[in-house]
């Protein structure tokens, strides 16, 4: 008997009992039992031999990246203990900027993280380096980093390469530096390859186009309303409805000429516009990437004349009315106005148009039309909110979410100004949102600025935050 | 001139202070998940005003909600912590803040201590001395036992050995029933409560640990051999105690305690111990068969048998709540003896364990090891310093740590048990594995400090690992250990070049074979990241079911708390 049978006995015996199944020969069965079981187990532990015979997975690829310094290694390892996920975010956006790759202990929380996450992916897959990759390929888990950017796209290494061989993430960055560098060029690569590309590579290679747009781009976004994917057929028709001079631009034109008209009143610009709103949601217009089915709670022809007001190119709308946007967005709306409204602000975000924005932002200051003004304007109707309007229109963090980072001294000086006083009236209870805030969008080259301002715990905190950013930032020059 | 040399005496200075601990080190320190996040809190410069960091000494003070700031201090060469604040917890999340602090490079060097700081380092060190008095002065005073002790210690001598006779009895009786249905967590319950009654806490120990072996589908085996080697604790403390007439000293009686435990070291089939084949039981055995029962020693007697000095690098610890109370495990290993060593530290569960001993590192320390034979558990007699680590790459040794004469092989039993080896002779006598090169080092002898090769003591050691072993000689290192204590649990082994390789990665592999993990760990992901496939060093706990990693150093030599 070998020596794990004569085990497997012993077991089986002390299961059943050696009362019921006697060790032959033996007068105390139980004693020799166990005395034999020590001999087993001890022979077993002490004579274990080491395991032959298994490979290691195959060793992973060196680095081409610059690890990230020490010191911003345990800074990324305390944001991971939760300062706030928007520190985490500024973190990651920054070094993978500077095209760091993580400290390879750190790389599986990181790796977890995104893996719940789907908006760092992008930062996590430079820092990543070849070590994640590696790792990725050895979890389940994980493998979403496969697809992301790679420090070989952002470094702008062989690009036929990358377009033909790189994950989904290098093609996709490849394609928008191309399109910044020659727009007709990547149109073209994109158009040769467009019927081979996955749906969600088709979605994602699409708002590329965005920059760069033209004319040009016309023909093609025009063939892709006819996409099998639906989110492909909808970010042709917003492309195609900032072209005013598209097919879909004339069509809505004349669709808007149809629902809306003007009734001129006896002063310049006093006219009033009268709709009549869809009766149907016809092919055509589904087709120009109108939805039919409106969302829970909204009527079928408020959610019709509102996309066909959103889709329509705002160019169409002087022409129509024969008036600036400032007196269009100032006339009144017979019935409609909360829908027509609606559209021309999703209209001036989806189509970037600075002028509307702004007259829209003094009749309904929403954060969204904020972002579409050009950063030093936008700044400066910020503090103009900030300092005449706010009181009157409810949250000020709603509309102040809308100014992109860095804030610059002006704004920083009238959002600290803001604070103080709110913390000192009896509206504190929303002083820590706007703090919170202010610490994670100033600039953080401002900390001295802000610490110097006042004493005051609130405006101290503004000023940690900023100087735990400039530290940050500093760590991963 | 004059100024040079004030200039370079304050380079000196400077180059002088430890080197920093990383940010794993630091937050091994916290008392629980909370005090790390705590600490984060307090961790920006903005916090912290007067923040110095001296040879030895790191402090600073923190502001807090009241209008004094906390007096934070922090004693590296222990370390030790003072706070004025008014946490239960320790160290509190002020210290570890100002180390986090320290440990980004965010406090300046400084060559005197404020006041404040050097008021409280010089009491403490005044404390230390006095401490180490009196407990000179308790180990004298018990040295002297009287006769009342020693009525004492015979009325514990007969009660531990009914107890044992009573676990004899159930065990027999277990095995006669069957154990098919002791698939139940309560039933030592009350068999553990009666051994802590019969002074045996050892076994009762044991006892209320068996809960363990029931998880899992080959848990009849795992029960069986737990309850085989209590059998044979069982065994040997009737068959030593009834051989050698007083408990403390070896004597006359008969050598074997069973064949059994002959059968331990076996393995190779080589006799060991021609010694005592003359008859008398191995000192060594019989203290470690008394300290698995449950006799205990202070740390002052502990001392007093002699201590070890070495270069003893930090290589991970483990905590273990139990019953609670936690549990902290520390392994240590010495730089010129090889040997290794357990230093164990308990508190109620939730509050602070001992930090003194920070992973990584390395102390300059006498060490003072329980008695008995495969000596692991140890107490630090002395501290003498903490070795920073040089700036230098080091040069990895291959794994030439090999067994000592009569070493236990690792290729398996032989065909049956009747190899006669006496256990026991790998003790305190025979250089054991944890003996490498020529010198016959650290083993104690009473009363006073035997060193280790002292000559290079005073050099730093290298950055980066200490020198490791291969997985067959760190099996043959256990091998050898399991030869003086059977009953051993665990052991650390520091494993040079391996890979994880296999399913879920669970396999440490290099060119000697690979080990497995225990299976309550996971996949290594940690250690995997830092190994990316290429071989690497790590600290380990040896135990029967696997290995629990514990720590490795990357690429740059810097070290990684797994």
């Amino acid at each position: 008997m070998n020596a794990s049978a004569e085990w497997e006995d012993l077991v089986s015996t002390a299961l059943v009992g050696t009362d019921r199944r006697p060790i032959p020969g033996q007068a105390a069965s139980e004693v020799e039992l166990l005395e034999r079981a020590a001999v087993h187990t001890l022979r077993t532990r002490a004579g274990r031999r080491p395991v032959t015979g298994v490979e290691p997975p195959a060793a992973a690829a060196p680095e081409e990246q610059p690890v990230i310094p020490p010191a911003a290694a345990d800074r990324f390892a305390g944001l991971l203990e939760g300062k706030g996920p928007k520190l985490l975010d500024e973190w990651l956006e920054a070094a993978a900027g500077r095209g760091y790759r993580l400290a390879p202990h750190l790389l599986p929380r990181l790796l977890d993280h995104a893996a719940k996450d789907r908006s760092i992916r992008p930062h996590v897959g430079v820092l990543a380096g070849n070590r994640g990759r590696w790792l990725a390929g050895l979890n389940p888990s994980w493998r979403f980093l496969l697809e992301e950017v790679t420090s070989a796209a952002v470094t702008g290494f062989d690009g036929d390469e990358v377009w033909e061989l790189g994950t989904s993430g290098d093609r996709r960055v490849y394609l928008s530096a191309r399109r910044a560098a020659d727009p007709a060029g990547a149109r073209e690569l994109l158009a040769a390859t467009w019927e081979k590309e996955t749906p969600a590579d088709r979605e994602a290679f699409l708002k590329v186009l965005a920059d760069g747009l033209s004319d040009d781009d016309e023909p093609f976004l025009e063939a892709a309303l006819d996409d099998r994917r639906r989110e492909v057929r909808n970010e042709a028709a917003y492309l195609l409805s900032r072209l005013p001079g598209s097919r879909l631009g004339q069509r809505m034109a004349e669709r808007a000429a149809r629902h809306l008209t003007l009734k001129p009143g006896r002063i310049l610009g006093g006219g009033k516009i009268l709709v009549t709103p869809p009766e149907t949601c016809d092919a055509a217009m589904e087709r120009d990437g109108i939805r039919a089915k409106p969302p829970h709670g909204t009527g079928e022809k408020s959610w019709w004349l509102q996309q066909l007001v959103a889709r329509t190119p705002l160019a169409v709308w002087p022409r129509l009315f024969g008036a600036s946007p400032r007196d269009i967005v100032r006339m009144k709306v017979v019935d409609w106005r909360r829908e027509v409204v609606a559209g021309w602000v999703r209209a001036a975000v989806v189509q970037g148009d600075p002028a509307w924005a702004r007259e829209l932002f003094l009749d309904d200051p929403l954060a969204d039309l904020l972002a579409v003004l050009p950063p030093v304007e936008r700044e400066a109707v910020a503090v103009d909110f900030v300092r005449h309007h706010a009181d009157r229109h409810g949250r000020l963090v709603d509309r102040l979410v809308g100014v992109p980072a860095p804030w610059g001294p002006d704004l920083t000086l009238a959002v600290l100004e803001k604070i103080l006083k709110l913390s000192s009236g009896n509206q504190s209870w929303y002083v820590g949102e706007v703090t919170r805030l202010a610490g994670e969008r100033v600039d953080p080259a401002l900390h001295d600025t802000a610490a110097r301002f006042s004493p005051e715990p609130p405006i101290q905190e503004v000023a940690a935050l900023l100087r735990f950013r400039d530290d940050m930032l500093k760590e991963l020059q | 001139m004059e100024i040079d040399v004030v200039l370079s005496a304050q380079l000196a200075s400077v180059r002088c202070v430890i080197e920093r601990w990383n940010r794993d080190q630091v937050l091994a320190l916290a008392p629980d998940a909370s005090s790390q996040k705590a600490a984060h809190g307090v961790s920006s410069p903005a916090k912290w005003s007067g923040t110095g960091v001296g040879a030895d000494a790191l402090w600073g003070e923190c502001k807090g909600s009241g209008s004094k700031p906390y007096r934070a201090c922090v004693d590296l060469s222990e370390p030790a912590y003072k706070c004025t604040c008014p946490s239960r917890k320790f160290p509190c999340k002020h210290a570890l803040g100002l180390l986090l602090l320290w440990s980004a490079d965010g406090v300046p060097a400084a060559d005197e201590p404020a006041d404040w700081v050097g008021e409280w380092l010089d009491g403490r060190r005044g404390r230390a001395a006095k401490a180490a008095e009196a407990g000179a002065a308790r180990a004298a005073k018990a040295a002297e036992a009287g006769p009342a002790d020693g009525r004492r210690a015979d009325r514990r001598e007969q009660r531990v050995t009914a107890g044992l006779a009573d676990l004899e009895r159930w065990l027999a009786d277990q095995i006669r029933q069957g154990i098919a249905g002791s698939r139940r967590h309560d039933q030592w319950d009350a068999l553990a409560k009666r051994l802590v009654d019969a002074q045996a806490p050892g076994v009762a120990g044991s006892l209320s640990r068996l809960g363990a072996t029931l998880d899992g589908d080959d848990w009849p085996a795992r029960l069986l051999g737990e309850y085989a080697l209590l059998h044979l604790l069982c065994v040997a403390h009737r068959r030593l105690a009834a051989s050698s007439g007083s408990p403390a000293s070896s004597s006359d009686g008969a050598g074997d305690i069973g064949d059994a435990a002959d059968a331990v070291a076996g393995a190779d089939g080589e006799v060991r111990g021609g010694a005592e084949a003359g008859g008398a039981v191995p000192a060594g055995l019989l203290q470690r068969v008394r300290d698995r029962v449950g006799f205990s020693m202070t740390k002052e007697e502990v001392i007093a048998g002699g201590t070890v000095r070495d270069r003893w690098d930090v290589l991970g610890r483990r905590d273990e709540e139990n019953d609670r109370l936690t549990a902290r495990r520390v392994w240590l290993r010495g730089r010129e003896t090889g040997r290794v060593a357990l230093v164990l530290s308990f508190a109620p569960a939730g509050q602070a364990l001992d930090a003194s001993l920070v992973t990584g590192t390395t102390v300059d320390a006498d060490l003072a090891f329980y008695p008995g034979s495969a000596p692991l558990r140890a107490v630090v007699a002395a501290r003498h310093r903490t070795i920073r680590p040089g700036a230098g790459s080091v040069t990895a040794r291959s794994g030439d740590a090999g067994i000592g004469p009569g070493g236990v092989g690792s290729d398996g039993a032989g065909p049956d048990g009747s190899d006669a080896v006496r256990p026991g002779a790998a003790g305190t006598t025979a250089p054991g594995p944890e003996t490498p090169g020529p010198e016959t080092p650290g083993t104690s002898v009473a009363g006073k400090t035997v060193a280790g090769t002292v000559a290079a003591r005073g050099e730093d050691v290298g950055a980066g690992p200490p020198p490791g072993t291969s997985v067959r000689a760190a099996l043959d290192q256990v091998a050898e250990a399991l030869a003086g204590d059977p009953w051993l649990d665990s052991w650390p082994v520091l494993l040079e070049g391996v890979v994880p390789a296999g399913n879920d990665l669970r396999l440490l592999t290099g060119p000697s074979g690979g080990l497995a993990l225990h299976p309550s760990v996971g996949t290594p992901w940690r250690l995997a990241a830092v190994s990316g496939g290429h071989p690497v060093t790590v600290a380990a706990e040896w135990t029967p079911r696997g290995l629990r990693p514990l720590t490795t150093w990357d690429e740059e030599g810097r070290v990684i708390v797994l």
